[in-house]
């Protein structure tokens, strides 16, 4: 993942996107026990197309296709990982990876999304592993709460939280 | 819930703190021999068995 990640900077470097943050699982990762996936979920920032005010992610498929990896699907394939590039798709995804935190793989430098925003995500996204997921940052005991509070009240979500709470952590 | 599987769960939660405490570096690198098995384990004849049964 190191190499991955090394790529991802460089495109980075050359302009291609701007600021990144590791989410998904592999953000997780980074507070929680490693659980099995198979892509690496990175939001990035992007800029507007010559001529356009549309944000595109055409810029990195060309960019990574040039190079020399493959495209598969929504995922382009770097270094072994199945990489999927996501434009944040709203002020929640925007604020993620503002707040994004840096650290290092190996004295590669790489941002991964705060704990508490990671959370938030995965509310709002809430599929069956999201609360997995949610249950597991609880369980670990690495979140924020009050931060967390203010995140979801910011972006409209204490209402789903109060549910999920009712639904998984009643009886606890 | 008996002694016994209150030990096996206390060992799981053992672990899985050893592991949350690893470096991130470390965790990339578990990360990359889970996805090795998963990949594996999909590819292998008796997983394409299965999903051609349905």
């Amino acid at each position: 993942m190191k190499a991955t990640l090394a790529i991802i900077n460089q495109m980075q470097a050359d302009g291609v996107i701007g600021r990144y943050a590791i989410g998904g699982a592999v953000g997780a990762t980074f507070y929680l026990e490693p659980s099995a996936t198979l892509d690496i979920d990175v939001f990035v920032s992007l800029k507007p197309g010559h001529g356009s005010s549309l944000l595109t992610l055409a810029p990195v498929y060309e960019y990574l296709a040039a190079r020399g990896w493959p495209v598969k699907g929504e995922y382009i394939i770097i270094e072994g990982w199945q990489v999927q590039f996501l434009p944040p798709g709203d002020a929640l995804g925007e604020e993620a990876l503002a707040q994004a935190i840096e650290t290092q793989v190996d004295a590669v430098p790489t941002w991964v999304m705060t704990a508490e925003h990671l959370v938030a995500l995965a509310l709002q996204l809430g599929r069956p592993k999201d609360f997995t997921r949610i249950l597991q940052f609880i369980e670990a005991g690495v979140l924020d709460s009050d931060k967390l509070d203010r995140i979801l009240a910011r972006h409209g979500l204490l209402a789903k939280w109060e549910k999920f709470g009712d639904r998984f952590l009643r009886n606890l | 819930m008996s002694d016994w599987m209150r030990r096996v769960l206390e060992g799981k939660r053992e672990t899985r703190k050893r592991l949350a405490a690893l470096s991130f570096s470390e965790k990339l690198l578990l990360l990359e021999k889970l996805r090795d098995r998963s990949l594996l384990i999909a590819a292998s004849p008796l997983r394409q068995q299965q999903l051609h049964r349905g």
